[in-house]
């Protein structure tokens, strides 16, 4: 395969590290110490309040892609926890506090879990409902939360120093700040971090490959909201009065605002969006009448303009000092096939059939796969054959009929859950995680093989080594031409490990050259034990890889055996081959 | 029929084509051959508008159409085939025909019915299925509903992107015969990426062959094929013949 040797590997992402964590500390000291009047310093404190809850909404939307317009609804059960805590129940703040995290984590888990099956405005929209309702009982419940007029004489947090002052407080909340910033970037670069960008990227191959996508996403729902709350915490005793009004949908969609407007997918985005819509107003209020109409435009402008938000720009400027990564040295070779007999069954599909409305895709199909076999599944385009892949891959629910996979009975069962057998795929239309590197891509498959961080890099390494991509591994997946990202793809899929590969069309919009690299790649794999399921039109492939094949035509089985006695069936040549000579490149 | 100059394009930093220059007479089949990223589908999008170069001119009958609108080159006739099909899903195969003749001015019923049996004729599954989704068709017949849509345009020239991409041997034969079929009934001049070099080269009259955005050799198709360079890079060596 042609690559450009000498490309460098550059990391287009910049990654500040400790450097932006420790100025950023230097700023938490002193901005207090430059805004000085009682008014700045209550604005800053406010600021710090408003980041903290947009930073909520990087977890949530940045990263797991999940839209959020309830933010302020979590801000605002922190805040009365804080609020009716010290004063109508008179308990310790630090206790007030936890007591409104755990709300706002069991609200959040609700709200995550009822949303499961939702995306895009649907989301959106119930998020919305859950804010107003938020609003509404806080408003109207006036027994427990004092309603419109609200709660006064909120207590400050009994610290180390008293933090009496108000300059005192400001450092108090920009140091939270500092310190919830701090985990979230921190999150990015974990398991359960890479899983929600995978989500947000590409939910139904992050669940293929066995990333638990719903308990990620009521995870990512549960840290916002909890965020959130210590947001509207700190704001509470920063102000010492609180009431509804602070806490309603126009809030919800100032915090998502904030977000967009630095850039959802980066903490220090958050807390630029979040400072400059605290601030701005304040500095456009000479303006008078005019100030909210230019405070708009703005916003607007930011978004249409900057759809990375000011942290497109921030990480432009950061992109002259990125560094060139280098993958480590492979310590150990690519893993594949698992410990069992060659020859025994490892995946048995029995009488499968699958019906879309009155469609019948798949009807009644055996299908037998043996330990360390290579097995081609073909068919005219249309015959069922990405069908019964998606089936035992758990993507579709079968309409009738069993499937074993290593013992296991997986009809049913969700697509992580079967990952984690010891299943890989690869899907027709790549399904790559685009915005994220090479090395992030793979890294998310070798999740499934468990352990610590440097067992799971160990095998991501062994990965992009076998197929050739070590010189690429921190590139962006999009920016990689479409035969790379096939190899991405396959990595990514071998870095768990796995047992049975399903391959979907793996040489699909690969030249000749090309192709015969992939089958090169794919040999050594079987020979290293790997069973492999392929589905592929180029007949020269399958006959150099495979030695067992199916055929499909119409949902039913027409043909098995072995690839060249298969290919010279006359029901196969008539149905599929056409040309026998032509189709085969003989 | 129109020649592309000298085009640069660049995607955001990073360089697609440095410099491609290639000429479509009228009639022609010409193939664009190379690997994956050399910059042949960037070719195909720069000369129907989608992306506009950086420096360089594309020609069509004598007039510059490098800075026009894909819409505006769409009505000047030239009809692109995407790679990867791109058919509405939510709309019927029928629908999804007639906004292919949307670079047509005040089309009337009498025309449309009659472009529709043209496609028809030539996609007889088509007509079997014209009431069904975009999204419920399968691979290959996507691919023909893509292809019957670029026709709908009455194209002068169709732009084709891997039209054989993912389809079954019977079908890679079929979309290779259609293509001929197009070109010889209707004279329409076509431009051909295709990975499938061998067949390309097989209905091709001349042929190029990109490389990291250049174009580094061209020739007749018989010329091509035997080339050993093009052999060993694109055809698998020695023995796709």
């Amino acid at each position: 395969m042609r690559t450009e040797k000498t490309h460098r590997t550059t990391d287009a992402r910049f990654r500040p590290g400790h450097l932006a964590l420790l100025v950023g500390a230097v700023v938490v000291i002193l901005l207090p110490l430059l805004f000085t009047t009682r008014y700045t310093t209550n604005l800053l404190i406010l600021g710090a309040s408003w980041g903290i809850a947009t930073l909520g909404l990087v977890v949530v939307l940045g990263y797991t892609g999940q839209i959020s317009l309830a933010q302020a609804a979590f801000y605002g059960i922190g805040a009365y926890a804080v609020a009716l805590g010290t004063t109508r129940w008179e308990i310790n703040w630090w206790v007030a506090l936890v007591l409104g995290l755990v709300a706002a984590a069991l609200a959040g888990a609700v709200l995550g879990t009822t949303t499961l099956k939702l995306g895009g405005h649907y989301l959106a929209m119930v998020t919305i409902c859950f804010q107003i309702i938020y609003t509404l009982v806080t408003t109207n419940w006036i027994a427990v939360t004092g309603g419109p007029d609200g709660v006064s004489n909120i207590k400050r947090p009994p610290f180390f120093v008293p933090v009496n002052t108000v300059q005192k407080y400001a450092w108090f909340a920009l140091a939270a700040l500092w310190l919830v910033a701090a985990l979230v970037w921190l999150l990015r670069d974990t398991a359960l971090g890479r899983a929600m960008l995978a989500i947000r990227e590409n939910e139904l191959a992050a669940e293929a490959l066995g990333v638990d996508t719903r308990r990620v996403k009521v995870i990512a729902f549960i840290l916002s909201a909890t965020i959130g709350a210590l947001g509207g915490a700190i704001y509470a005793s920063g102000y010492l009065y609180i009431s509804p009004d602070s806490f309603n949908f126009d809030h919800a969609v100032a915090f998502l605002a904030m977000a967009l407007v630095g850039g959802s997918a980066s903490p220090l985005g958050a807390i630029l969006g979040a400072g400059l819509l605290t601030f701005l107003p304040e500095w456009l209020r000479e303006l008078q009448r005019i100030y909210l109409v230019i405070y708009g435009c703005a916003i607007i402008l930011v978004i249409v303009f900057m759809p990375e938000g000011l942290w497109g720009y921030v990480k432009l400027f950061g992109r002259r000092f990125a560094r060139v990564r280098h993958l480590p040295p492979v310590d150990q070779p690519i893993h594949v096939g698992g410990h069992g007999t060659p020859g025994e069954d490892i995946l048995c599909v029995h009488q499968l059939t699958k019906r879309f409305g009155g469609l019948v895709a798949v009807d009644a199909v055996d299908l037998t796969v043996r330990r360390g076999e290579a097995h081609a599944l073909i068919g005219p385009n249309g015959s069922g054959k990405t069908t019964i892949i998606n089936v035992i891959s758990g993507l579709y629910v079968p309409s009738a009929g069993g499937i074993r996979f290593l013992g296991h009975n997986i009809v049913g069962q969700r697509p992580s859950r079967i990952a984690h057998h010891g299943m890989a795929r690869s899907f027709q239309n790549l399904r790559l995680f685009r915005e994220l590197s090479v090395w992030e891509n793979v890294l998310v498959g070798a999740h499934r093989g468990g352990g610590r961080e440097r067992e799971t890099e160990a095998r991501a390494l062994a990965a992009i080594e076998f197929v050739g991509l070590s010189d690429k591994a921190f590139e962006i997946c999009r920016n990689l031409p479409y035969g790379h990202q096939k190899l991405v793809e396959l990595a990514r899929s071998l870095a768990g490990e796995p047992e049975l590969l399903l391959l979907d069309e793996p040489g699909a919009g690969l030249n000749q050259t090309e192709k015969q690299e992939l089958v090169r790649l794919l040999k050594r794999l079987n020979e290293m034990g790997l069973t492999i399921l392929i589905v592929e039109h180029d007949m020269s492939l399958v006959s150099n890889v495979a030695a067992v094949a199916t055929v499909l035509n119409f949902g039913k089985k027409i043909a098995e055996g072995r690839v060249e006695e298969v290919l010279r069936h006359p029901a196969v040549v008539e149905a599929y081959l056409g040309n026998r000579e032509v189709a085969l490149g003989v | 029929m129109f020649e592309v100059h000298d085009v640069h394009v660049a995607y955001g930093a990073v360089t697609a084509l440095r410099g491609v220059s290639l000429e479509v007479k009228s009639g022609e089949i010409v193939c664009l051959l190379g690997a994956n990223g050399a910059g042949k589908s960037t070719t195909l999008r720069t000369i129907s508008g989608l992306l506009h170069p950086l420096k360089g001119e594309i020609v069509l009958n004598g007039e510059p159409i490098h800075r026009l609108t894909a819409e505006a080159i769409a009505k000047r006739g030239i009809s692109h085939v995407p790679e990867g099909r791109h058919v509405f899903p939510g709309l019927t195969v029928r629908e999804n025909l007639v906004l292919g003749a949307s670079n047509r001015k005040g089309t009337g019923r009498d025309e449309r019915t009659e472009d529709l049996a043209r496609v028809f004729k030539i996609f007889p599954d088509l007509e079997r299925l014209q009431h069904a989704l975009g999204w419920t068709l399968s691979g290959g017949q996507q691919q023909m509903l893509a292809i019957a849509r670029g026709l709908m345009a009455r194209p002068h020239v169709l732009l084709m992107d891997e039209p054989s991409l993912g389809l079954a041997p019977i079908l890679v034969q079929e979309v290779f015969r259609v293509i001929k079929e197009i070109n010889a009934s209707g004279g329409t001049t076509i431009l051909l990426v295709e990975q499938n070099a061998t067949m390309a080269l097989a209905i091709s009259q001349r042929g190029y062959v990109m490389e990291t955005g250049r174009i580094v050799l061209q020739g007749s198709a018989g010329e091509l094929l035997k080339n050993p360079q093009v052999r060993d890079a694109y055809l698998g060596g020695g023995k796709a013949a």
